[in-house]
């Protein structure tokens, strides 16, 4: 009874403090709604702390290909993502025109880009923590290591 | 006691994970950046408009992180930055050591005006471009010259539709920051040097353009926003 009791214990411990740290880390959230006939309708949550590690079972070859094409931009991207990161809730960009509406902010250290258009609505939430990782994981990658 | 120990420090970890989050946003607290902003706002029927706002601390530490083409550690290069004869340099400390004042005057025939001067430190460039007015009033004219009076009701009208179309670009920049801009090698600009120089200045409109398409202005304050009237006047 007390090793059950245990065992419980620890599958609920895991269980909080992987739910802590994916709370922490916030989640990458995309969702698409296409308002017309067969539109779709996709909405994607994912924990971001798992992108990151996901990055590490990208085949070599395909991360030195991005590595080469976008070494270049890696070194600002992250430099760029470092410091969003640090700003208060603003909006970088706003474009409207007639009933299109396209807004790229950060919000609670996330960059949130909001594409509002009559027949189609995109929003996507990533934290720049997450970019600032992917980016020096792709531009530490050297090519025919 | 070692159950103890483990108990205790359990109980620290639990803790600090738990506020750790609470600790990052602790650390998102507004800081005093100033900020360029730029707001284009078309007239016509849709009423489209784009609103940038960059705080220029960001700039400063990104543009020394890119390399590529021109743009290298901060700086661009330039080939013909004194080609033509011209020593843009020598020019700009010849500007910058002499007294405010108007240094250039132009009254067009077509309605081009340009103004320069300097003032307060700053670098002044007041340009109006009445040119398709004065051509549209010219050709109205011409038109209605032989004709009857409903024809020169209508040229009276183009006149005075063509009246809006006469353009006005104001640029103001400290001349601080064009020499920081000039502060690196020859043939190069400075962009971290001038932006770092530019956000030490005041609020201030860098540039202003209205015309019968549109309304640009690039303006530098402290606010994180571009607000609905786009900011500082």
């Amino acid at each position: 009874m007390i090793l059950l009791a245990k065992v419980g214990l620890g599958v609920v411990s895991t269980l909080a403090v992987a739910g802590i740290y994916t709370f922490r880390e916030g989640v990458v959230r995309v969702d698409v709604d296409e308002y017309r006939e067969n539109g779709s309708h996709v909405h994607l949550w994912l924990p971001a702390a798992a992108i990151p590690m996901a990055v590490h079972f990208v085949p070599d070859r395909e991360m030195e290909k991005a590595a080469r094409k976008a070494r270049e931009w890696m070194p600002g991207a992250r430099v760029a993502a470092h410091e969003l990161g640090k700003l208060p809730d603003s909006v970088l960009v706003e474009v409207k025109d007639g009933d299109e509406h396209v807004l790229i902010s950060t919000h609670d250290g996330a960059i949130k880009i909001d594409v509002t258009e009559p027949d189609e609505q995109v929003h996507v939430l990533c934290p720049l923590a997450t970019i600032e990782d992917v980016t020096a994981e792709i531009a530490n990658t050297r090519p025919g290591a | 006691m070692i159950r103890h120990s483990l108990k205790q420090a359990s109980l620290v970890i639990a803790s600090v994970l738990l506020l750790s989050p609470l600790g990052g946003y602790a650390q998102s607290a507004p800081s005093g950046d100033r900020w360029l902003h730029v707001r284009v706002v078309s007239t016509d029927s849709n009423g489209e408009s784009v609103s940038v706002n960059v705080p220029l601390e960001l700039a400063e530490k990104v543009l020394p992180a890119i390399n590529k083409n021109q743009l290298h550690g901060g700086k661009v290069s330039i080939d013909k930055l004194d080609d033509n004869g011209v020593d843009f340099r020598a020019l700009l400390e010849a500007v910058r050591s002499s007294k405010d004042g108007e240094f250039v005057t132009v009254n067009g025939k077509d309605g081009e005006d340009v103004r320069v001067a300097k003032q307060g430190g700053f670098l002044l460039v007041h340009v109006t471009d009445g040119s398709d007015h004065i051509t549209h009033h010219h050709s109205a004219n011409k038109d209605s010259a032989g004709k009857n009076q409903d024809d020169k009701t209508q040229g009276e009208r183009a006149s005075k539709e063509s009246a809006a179309k006469v353009s006005h670009v104001e640029v103001k920049i400290p001349l601080s920051v064009v020499d920081a801009l000039l502060s690196g090698g020859k043939n190069e600009l400075d962009l971290v040097a001038g932006l770092r120089m530019l956000s030490s200045q005041g609020d201030t409109e860098l540039v202003s353009v209205k015309d019968e398409e549109s309304t640009v202005r690039v303006w530098v304050d402290s606010k994180n926003s571009n607000g609905p009237e786009g900011g500082t006047r």
